[in-house]
């Protein structure tokens, strides 16, 4: 059956119809400066795109925040303390501790480089509260350790964490 | 322990503030030669910048005076004045307490009352505040030198010799001392502290030493115990009630109430003692006690905790 074509969606119908609308938006645009809907979404992508492309000019190492510093961060460590604390607790008889006044003992590991370490001991993963922990009570988590329990407080081995930290961790 | 702040409990070893009556008289000698010496060598800087502006030859008599007169006047007061010093620090009064201060490679063995109850504790003299006490100084070994330069001048012990001299300390508190004679490799690491006490403490702690060895009253206080018993211990050190009569190294009684290790040496404690323990030799380079680093990781421990206990 055949009826009477609508009107015809030709390529040149559809050239047309853009153009008209393109034509009326200028118009509008350039008769309300202030209300540029184009305008206005073209200048909030560029502002987003300009975030996009400092973010990337000031390079990822500068910018990302220095989540070394931050794996080794001990919550309320003083490291100048926590040095002085390894003379009083006498870890330098079987440590050699660098910084630490005449800690070069061989009963035990050196403790130089220990914030590149994966584990204390082999027992406890090198991270803040672990190395704490460790140095308040290391036979609590290796019963077969010659480390003494030094009866260390927690804020004493909160300090140490810190000064065992300093050490190495940039080298 | 307290951590850090009991740094200031150590004694410290200075002649120039004195806390008995040897060291007062030392110190009484080194300053009037320090003041002479100072005037001396102004005069002579004077003598000097004289020659230099004059241009014509001074009298003889400036050679005679400055030369010999001045020099004999001089000595002549200093010899007087160190001989009746001397006599000061090495003056020994028979009727005093004796305390025996025997030094061995690296250590002194230390005897209250040697005629009577014999009371012996290691490298850490007490002494009675304002008492006169005669200190007999003997050696076991070779040449060593008793010196608390706060306390008394310096004395030699010789082998086959008892050196005595008798001091009064005024100054209650710890003062520290040394070996002041070279006597081999870890001559450096033979030191000593003096505590000196009011009359009633120091009786208390005559008591002490009269009385056993703090008991071990836990598992691991025993467990360090029969380790002491059976890793050899007993050959050499004593603890009275456990282990009598080893002389040949320090007398363990009362070791944890000791301030230091080592003989003066390190800071007290379980840390200080298990690395000791276990490598003597490393801290104590040609002490004559054999690192023990056979024992087993808890029996290490349970013995640092069991010597550390006794106090
Ligand atoms: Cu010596």
């Amino acid at each position: 059956m055949q009826g009477k074509p609508v009107v015809p969606l030709t390529l040149a119908g559809v050239a047309a119809l853009v153009l008209v609308a393109i034509t009326l938006v200028s118009v509008w645009s350039l008769a309300h400066p202030q209300r540029d809907p184009v305008g206005n979404a073209l200048a909030a992508m560029g502002a987003r795109l300009d975030g996009v492309r400092s973010w990337y000019a000031q390079g990822p190492v500068e910018a990302s925040p220095d989540w070394q510093a931050m794996r080794l961060n001990v919550p309320g460590g003083d490291a100048a303390r926590g040095r002085l604390a390894m003379v009083e607790y006498g870890c330098g008889a079987c440590h050699v501790i660098p910084g630490v006044a005449s800690a070069r003992g061989t009963v035990g590991p050196s403790l130089d480089g220990l914030a590149r370490r994966a584990y204390i001991a082999g027992v406890l993963t090198n991270a803040p509260g672990d190395l704490t922990r460790w140095l308040m009570n290391p036979p609590l988590f290796s019963p077969e350790t010659a480390m003494p329990n030094l009866g260390v407080t927690e804020a004493d081995a909160a300090d140490m964490a810190a000064y065992l930290y300093t050490l190495g961790p940039d080298a | 322990m307290n951590g850090p702040s009991t740094l200031d409990t150590y004694g410290s070893q200075t002649s120039f503030s004195s806390a008995g009556t040897g060291a007062d008289a030392t110190l009484v000698l080194t300053t009037a030669m320090s003041v002479a010496a100072a005037v001396i060598f102004l005069l002579v800087m004077g003598a000097v910048w004289l020659a230099w502006r004059r241009d014509r030859p001074g009298s003889v008599w400036w050679i005679w005076g400055g030369g010999v007169i001045l020099p004999v006047i001089a000595l002549g007061t200093l010899v007087v004045a160190s001989t009746f010093t001397l006599a000061a620090i090495g003056r020994v009064d028979d009727g005093a307490p004796v305390i025996e201060v025997t030094g061995h490679q690296y250590w002194w063995d230390i005897v209250h009352d040697p005629e009577g109850r014999a009371l012996r504790d290691a490298n850490e003299i007490v002494l009675p505040l304002n008492i006169p006490v005669t200190l007999s100084l003997k050696t076991e070994d070779v040449i060593h030198s008793f010196w608390v330069p706060s306390i008394a001048g310096k004395m030699d012990m010789v082998p086959g010799r008892i050196n005595r001299m008798t001091v009064t300390a005024t100054e209650a508190g710890r003062f520290r001392g040394q070996c002041a004679e070279f006597c081999g490799l870890s001559h450096p690491l033979m030191a000593f502290e003096v505590v000196v006490l009011p009359q009633a403490e120091y009786d208390a702690y005559l008591e002490d030493l009269r009385s056993e060895a703090r008991d071990a009253d836990t598992a691991q206080l025993a467990r360090g115990r029969d380790v002491f018993l059976n890793e050899g211990c007993i050959a050499c050190h004593a603890i009275r009630g456990v282990a009598e009569g080893a002389r040949l190294g320090p007398d363990l009684s009362r070791i944890g109430a000791r301030a230091t290790l080592g003989a003066g040496m390190w800071r007290m404690n379980v840390g200080n003692l298990a690395g000791w323990i276990a490598d003597v030799q490393d801290m104590k380079p040609g002490a004559q006690m054999p690192s023990y680093n056979h024992l087993s990781g808890p029996d290490l421990r349970a013995v640092a905790h069991y010597l550390a206990s006794l106090k």
